[in-house]
């Protein structure tokens, strides 16, 4: 029980810090659940995103709903998922109608210049955790990388390597995306069954 | 359909229903269910304008929290109040609820064994790879204007990759984000104050364009 009370505050946390959408989460999540209290693996972490992007409804709820499964079980992601909407449904009742009036004033815009500059950079961020699960076999070693400053060769660990079935998937889809107007799910399933077909011969 | 004369307690079903019907529909969230949105609530209903839709969008954007939800509380709020808002979120969050419930009760570990399950996962991860990649380029495109925010953006990753709680680089930014702009206004005001004695020089060149264009018209 008191394990649910602190995952209800760990995902109100994530719900007020969240400025810029669902992908804001992960790097929030990583650093939470995969790198502190380690109950996920980065694999699971992937696997669980993937699960949350094809299934119907938005990625954070999605997400919120198995991490807490993972945690407490069925009270776990009841937590979890209250947790993320509280302090929405708190800040839209309160805030919907003033918004509008408060936007030009210095506190609120000041606030909104730095986070959103904030959210880009964890965002790409994001992107470099899913390169570790897609484009390369391994999460990034930026430890190993760090040498490339004192203009030495890095030594990559055992296993890291590029997966061309990754390069091949993610670069497709981003062409798609950019020159096409295909709708996300038709990209995800192309992709899940390209996966498929493509274990085959990696 | 007369929305308008609908009892309270029919209108909170309303909005909980279709927002049930939103999210168990729509795969990918938060911004895809804009169009299906626009095609309930203001082409079908009318109970929004195409105007209060727009706004909305704006805002699910600035405040904090994923972006159905918001769009969920601020329609909600806009046609019941906060019963409304109550009615909407709860019916936005009961469909994937229910689905990744059952999920996870049947799969606690998603640690598939078979090589063509792992294909499909590994292909799906690489597709959102290259989905928040292009999503992360067009908010960069968005949001980061001038050399300085390139340089603040370029040490929050830093930062990030170093292991710093991206928490904590959130509510860092925004104190930066206030002196940011106190400096960007007093720069501005004093550009304004030293620019007077200029000020002769682009409203020259304005006033000789538009006196060419007028000849043109001649």
């Amino acid at each position: 029980m008191n394990h649910c009370i602190v995952l209800f505050f760990q995902f109100c946390k994530f719900s007020v810090l969240c400025f810029g959408g669902g992908y804001m989460l992960i790097p929030l999540l990583t650093a939470e659940f995969v790198d502190r209290e380690q109950v996920l693996t980065m694999s699971e972490f992937g696997n669980l995103l993937s699960v949350a992007q094809v299934t119907p409804g938005p990625v954070g709820l999605n997400t919120a709903t198995y991490v807490g499964y993972v945690n407490e079980g069925f009270f776990g992601s009841i937590a979890a998922s209250l947790g993320l909407i509280v302090p929405t449904i708190l800040i839209g009742c309160s805030a919907a109608a003033g918004i509008n009036r408060w936007k030009e004033t210095f506190l609120v815009k000041g606030m909104l210049k730095g986070t959103r500059l904030a959210a880009v950079a964890l965002i790409m961020f994001a992107v470099t955790i899913f390169f570790g699960m897609s484009v390369f076999t391994q999460t990034i070693p930026w430890e190993a990388l760090g040498a490339l400053f004192k203009l030495e060769r890095p030594v990559l660990p055992e296993g890291f390597a590029l997966s061309p079935a990754g390069i091949l998937i993610c670069g497709v889809t981003i062409v798609l995306m950019v020159k096409t107007k295909l709708p996300t799910t038709a990209l995800l399933l192309g992709a899940a069954a390209a996966g498929a077909i493509l274990s085959a011969w990696f | 359909m007369e929305i308008q004369t609908l009892s309270r307690a029919r209108r909170l079903l309303l909005l909980y229903c279709s927002f049930f019907r939103i999210t168990a529909l729509v795969v990918g969230g938060g911004l895809a269910m804009l169009p299906v949105i626009e095609e309930i609530f203001v082409n079908k209903y009318k109970l929004l304008t195409r105007e209060e839709l727009l706004d909305m969008t704006a805002l699910t954007q600035t405040v904090p929290g994923i972006i159905a939800i918001n769009s969920a509380v601020y329609i909600g709020m806009k046609i019941g109040g906060v019963p409304g808002a109550l009615a909407a979120a709860a019916g936005a969050v009961t469909p994937p609820f229910t689905v990744i419930l059952i999920i996870a009760s049947f799969f606690p570990h998603l640690n598939p064994k078979n090589r063509y399950l792992l294909g499909v996962f590994a292909g799906i991860r690489a597709a959102v790879t290259g989905m928040i990649l292009v999503t992360g380029c067009r908010m960069f495109r968005r949001t980061v204007k001038t050399k300085l925010e390139y340089a603040v953006v370029f040490i929050f990753f830093l930062l990030a990759i170093m292991k710093v709680s991206p928490a904590l680089l959130i509510l860092a930014a925004v104190p930066f984000g206030w002196c940011y702009v106190w400096w960007q206004t007093r720069r501005l005001s004093q550009a304004e104050q030293a620019s007077d004695s200029e000020k002769n020089e682009p409203s020259a060149k304005t006033n000789s364009e538009t006196t060419g264009n007028g000849g043109d018209g001649k």
